[in-house]
């Protein structure tokens, strides 16, 4: 099978989040950035596959500036075959549709079996590309992907609900199956794997590369993010580990739990 | 003006609460810019529920009945709610962020090279026309300002209060052909959850921790010792599930077990949205988290900024010592 992922980088779940100077996004220098979660599952719903056929390619893509190389060869060393780099200041100031028709013809010209994402990203949270690239690249899809098994061309994905309900469909290739988190285990990079992933090929393409200079007019904008204002604010404990543990120890006898 | 087409949902044969939630959003928005709110309700037997649904929303309500409406598919869903598109030719699109609204309205955005916004809590319609939703796993809140219409956007369910409005609506029924031979996704069945080892929802007392605990063997050495003294229960936020440290049995969550113990601590959990809607019925929540910004510490009765490293077994002790 010819497997396309797309990955996006996103700001560590621990880096400290400042807003930037115009209000709009937060600053991004000097923090870390990683694989959005969600897309690391979808990276290794891919290679599971390859696992099981050798000759299946994984191509990872990922659009964003210099950074996300990255997270291109992060994926390579974990035995993606080559990997697209996005490269173009209207991909990066587009909106989500925007980046969908970019993806959908990286899609078109690759023409794979299926497309792995993540349901959403750990930033944006908008849960909107997948199912955008799946309409626009003309293939089926499902999302929030919780188990997924393969028999040739056919897949059977769980999808989940609310209350911890499943909904089981059935899909065939070429499709796109957006995954949740915790669908499978995700491997590390091996020592051997980041080593080849070295020799392994990132081919930068721009909005004119992938046809869609000019089309890609932002229709929703962020104008401004900020720290929501408390609503509540709990009482703050202070002191040394056992005065706070002790205060502790006497709220919980109150509430007569002890 | 323009319109607005409300794409209800139907659960177990009922209009669900969000779709009277999003009436209100579209009539708050249609009042500040005068537009006019349709509806649209599709299924397999609609009739009812659509002349009740008229009955508060006004306008029309088109409905769209086919038997391959019963259960959701994403084809189908499309192709019905694009003959409502092209009836109401909609400035904007509302739709309500759930397993099958997600699922649809992106595609359906993409479909009519619309604008999309998702998860919006709230709406700003004095001037231009803003969405308001959290990024960054609640950590941020943003404004999305529209550029270009139609948009379509979808709503947190419980982001506002149902529509109670008396209207007088009127339904008008669409004839729309959906080839179930056509379907390229195919609904196969939906399974109910299996039932748990672990019951945190009869639990009086909860200690969960997050992704900050770092592993299985932490849980061990720090979480469950806690959990033990007090005679609780261990819980999880969805990280420490996915990341395969304990059972999903333990998740409490949107996604896991909503849950209303006497006492629930969370040690080393930041507070993202999917876990407080499991948590925040809690009695009384203590938090232990190293960053004083957490979302947690929103919810929170009592909040301990600090290592959970030295605060949790420094309780622990103290506990054990409290019980003699």
């Amino acid at each position: 099978m010819k497997i396309l992922v797309y990955l996006k980088q996103v700001p560590h779940q621990d880096a400290r989040l400042d807003v930037s100077g115009d209000g709009t996004w937060i600053k991004e220098e000097n923090i870390k950035f990683e694989i959005n979660s969600y897309d690391s599952y979808a990276l290794e719903e891919a290679l599971k596959i390859k696992d099981q056929d050798a000759t299946s390619e994984v191509i990872v893509v990922s659009a964003g500036p210099e950074r996300v190389v990255q997270a291109l060869r992060q994926a390579l060393g974990m035995g993606a075959d080559r990997a697209i780099h996005v490269r173009d200041d209207s991909v990066d100031a587009t909106d989500a549709l925007g980046l969908a028709k970019t993806l959908a013809n990286v899609a078109k010209a690759e023409k794979p079996d299926v497309i792995f994402m993540g349901f959403m990203s750990d930033d944006g949270n908008f849960a909107a590309i997948a199912p955008m690239v799946a309409e626009l690249f003309g293939v089926p899809h499902a999302t929030a992907v919780i188990a997924l098994t393969r028999n040739g061309d056919t897949f059977i994905a769980e999808r989940e609900l609310e209350g911890g309900n499943l909904e089981v469909v059935e899909l065939k290739a070429p499709c796109l199956i957006a995954v949740q988190t915790g669908i499978n285990q995700v491997r590390y990079a091996s020592l051997k794997g980041i080593m080849q992933a070295k020799k392994k090929p990132v081919d930068p393409k721009s909005a004119g590369d992938l046809g869609v200079a000019g089309q890609l007019a932002a229709k929703v904008a962020i104008e401004k993010i900020y720290v929501p204002a408390k609503s509540a604010t709990a009482e703050i404990l202070q002191g040394s580990a056992d005065e706070i543990a002790e205060k502790l120890v006497a709220k919980i006898k109150e509430l007569g739990l002890l | 003006m323009g319109n607005i087409l409300v794409i209800t949902e139907l659960q177990r044969g009922k209009i669900r609460e969000a779709s009277y939630e999003l009436l209100s959003f579209a009539k708050k928005i249609a009042a500040a810019k005068g537009h006019s709110v349709c509806s649209v309700v599709l299924g397999k037997d609609v009739a009812a529920e659509a002349e009740a649904f008229a009955k508060r929303s006004g306008g029309p309500v088109y409905t769209v009945a086919n038997p391959v409406l019963e259960n959701y598919n994403v084809d189908a869903y499309c192709t019905a709610i694009q003959a409502a598109v092209d009836k109401a030719k909609p400035e904007l699109i509302l739709v309500s962020h759930t397993p099958s609204g997600w699922d649809f309205a992106p595609r359906i955005a993409a479909r009519l090279d619309a604008g999309f916004v998702s998860d919006c809590f709230n709406i700003d319609a004095t001037g231009d026309l803003v969405f308001v939703r959290r990024v960054f796993g609640g950590k941020m809140d943003a404004r999305v300002a529209v550029k270009s219409t139609p948009v379509v956007a979808t709503f947190q369910p419980g982001a506002t209060e149902a529509c109670q409005d008396s209207a007088a609506g009127s339904v008008e029924a669409l004839d729309v052909a959906i080839d179930a031979g056509a379907l390229r996704t195919k609904f196969v069945e939906v399974k109910a959850p299996q039932a748990k080892g672990v019951d945190l929802t009869k639990a009086e007392i909860i200690v969960s921790g997050g992704r900050a605990l770092g592993g299985a063997d932490k849980f061990k050495e720090v979480i469950e010792p806690l959990a033990e003294a007090l005679g609780g229960v261990v819980g999880a936020s969805r990280p420490v599930v996915d990341a395969g440290w304990l059972p999903h049995e333990r998740q409490v969550g949107s996604t896991g077990q909503v849950v209303s113990p006497k006492l629930y601590i969370a040690a080393g959990i930041s507070g993202a949205i999917q876990h407080v809607v499991g948590m925040k019925g809690a009695q009384f929540i203590v938090a232990i988290n190293k960053d004083p910004d957490a979302p947690i510490f929103e919810v929170a009765s009592l909040g301990v900024v600090g290592d959970l490293f030295e605060i949790v077994p420094a309780l622990t002790k103290a506990i054990k010592a409290a019980k003699g």
